[in-house]
């Protein structure tokens, strides 16, 4: 039970400090790898995330299903249900305060903190999943599609796939 | 309710490919085919959406389901936004389990890794260049994602550390405006 319990709070507080859906990446790999799951499962749960329905932090849901079964798909779909909704209070009692000068600052050097870790992560990812010259390749082609973001996520991920099946095996 | 509730189910089955064509969703049962929500209250929303932790595209549905049902209508919208593509993604995750370890989905694995660390890569970017400052005082900005990068590098046990002192030094030194819907990224 405590060990549910803290799979539980993992997923809860992830969502908690992040902000936006993906952004929660870096403090989930830090809990899980590698006590709980391996590079390739948060690999295989962004690849996911991406191919199915609904917010891309959904990516998290199959992350959990990856670390506990349904039992895990459970607790990071309510921790990640829960922790977005410490908007509506806060919209109701101190809308001005949300609106304040400091508060934006937090929210910002959150977001810029948020961005190096990113960048560590996905380096991370990299580096464990190769670092072929086609692999390095489809990195910079990804990188070039998400900033543009005109290009439909799933259609990179097919292609990554495509391209691994053709010169990956 | 019941209205509210198929309106969110069709959102959370049939917007497939992340939180743009979500978001998309969203707007065009709630604000165009139902008429619950103007168009100026979606943009305030998710406006404020920005500042929420965690899916902004949850606040979203929470915000816009308070408003237009009260409190059980932040129920209907998240339940109806995430129950059933949560089950879906988890389907997915279970049916590739079953073939998880064939040389075939290896191969593919090999290739879809560098994608999902290259989308990683461009969300920093997106996510940091949606709230960099211009000019010389960028220069305050990409040392604070600089550092993130090293204490993260040096130690994965720093995350939540990092982002700790990132708002703290953000609240103290970085106010300028609050994110508004047109630059932040969509999560």
């Amino acid at each position: 039970m405590p060990e549910q319990l803290e799979l539980f709070f993992i997923f809860l507080r992830s969502s908690a400090l992040a902000v936006g859906g993906l952004a929660s990446l870096p403090l989930l790999r830090a809990d899980l790898v590698p006590q709980y799951v391996n590079d390739a499962a948060i690999v295989q749960a962004l690849a996911i995330g991406r191919l199915g329905p609904g917010p891309n932090g959904l990516y998290i849901v199959s992350l959990g299903y990856l670390v506990a079964g349904w039992t895990g798909a459970l607790y990071a779909l309510v921790g990640a249900s829960l922790a977005p909704l410490a908007i509506l209070p806060a919209t109701s009692l101190a809308r001005r305060w949300l609106l304040s000068r400091w508060f934006g600052g937090l929210v910002r050097g959150v977001a810029l903190g948020t961005g190096g870790l990113l960048l560590a992560t996905g380096v991370s990812i990299v580096n464990a999943g190769g670092t072929q010259w086609w692999q390095l390749a489809l990195v910079v082609m990804t990188v070039v599609v998400t900033v543009n973001g005109r290009l439909h996520p799933a259609v990179s991920i097919v292609i990554g796939g495509a391209v691994g099946l053709t010169l990956g095996r | 309710m019941r209205e509210l509730a198929r309106a969110w189910f069709d959102v959370s089955t049939q917007s497939f490919g992340g939180g743009t064509s979500t978001l998309f969703m969203i707007r065009r049962v709630l604000v165009d085919r139902w008429g619950w929500i103007t168009p100026r209250e979606f943009t305030e929303s998710w406006a404020l959406c920005q500042l929420s932790p965690g899916i902004h595209l949850v606040a979203l549905a929470g915000l816009l389901g308070r408003q237009i049902a009260g409190p059980r209508g932040v129920l209907v919208s998240v339940i109806g936004l995430m129950v059933p593509a949560a089950i879906i993604t988890a389907i997915l995750t279970a049916g590739f389990g079953q073939i998880a370890q064939h040389p075939l989905t290896l191969a593919a694995l090999a290739g879809i890794a560098p994608v999902s660390g290259g989308m990683a890569i461009g969300l920093a970017l997106t996510t940091a260049g949606a709230v960099m400052q211009r000019g010389r005082l960028a220069i305050v900005d990409v040392a604070v994602i600089g550092t993130a990068f090293i204490f993260l590098t040096a130690s994965s046990q720093l995350t939540i550390a990092v982002i700790l002192a990132a708002g703290i030094f953000g609240a103290l030194f970085l106010g300028r405006k609050r994110p508004t819907s047109s630059d932040a990224p969509v999560s």
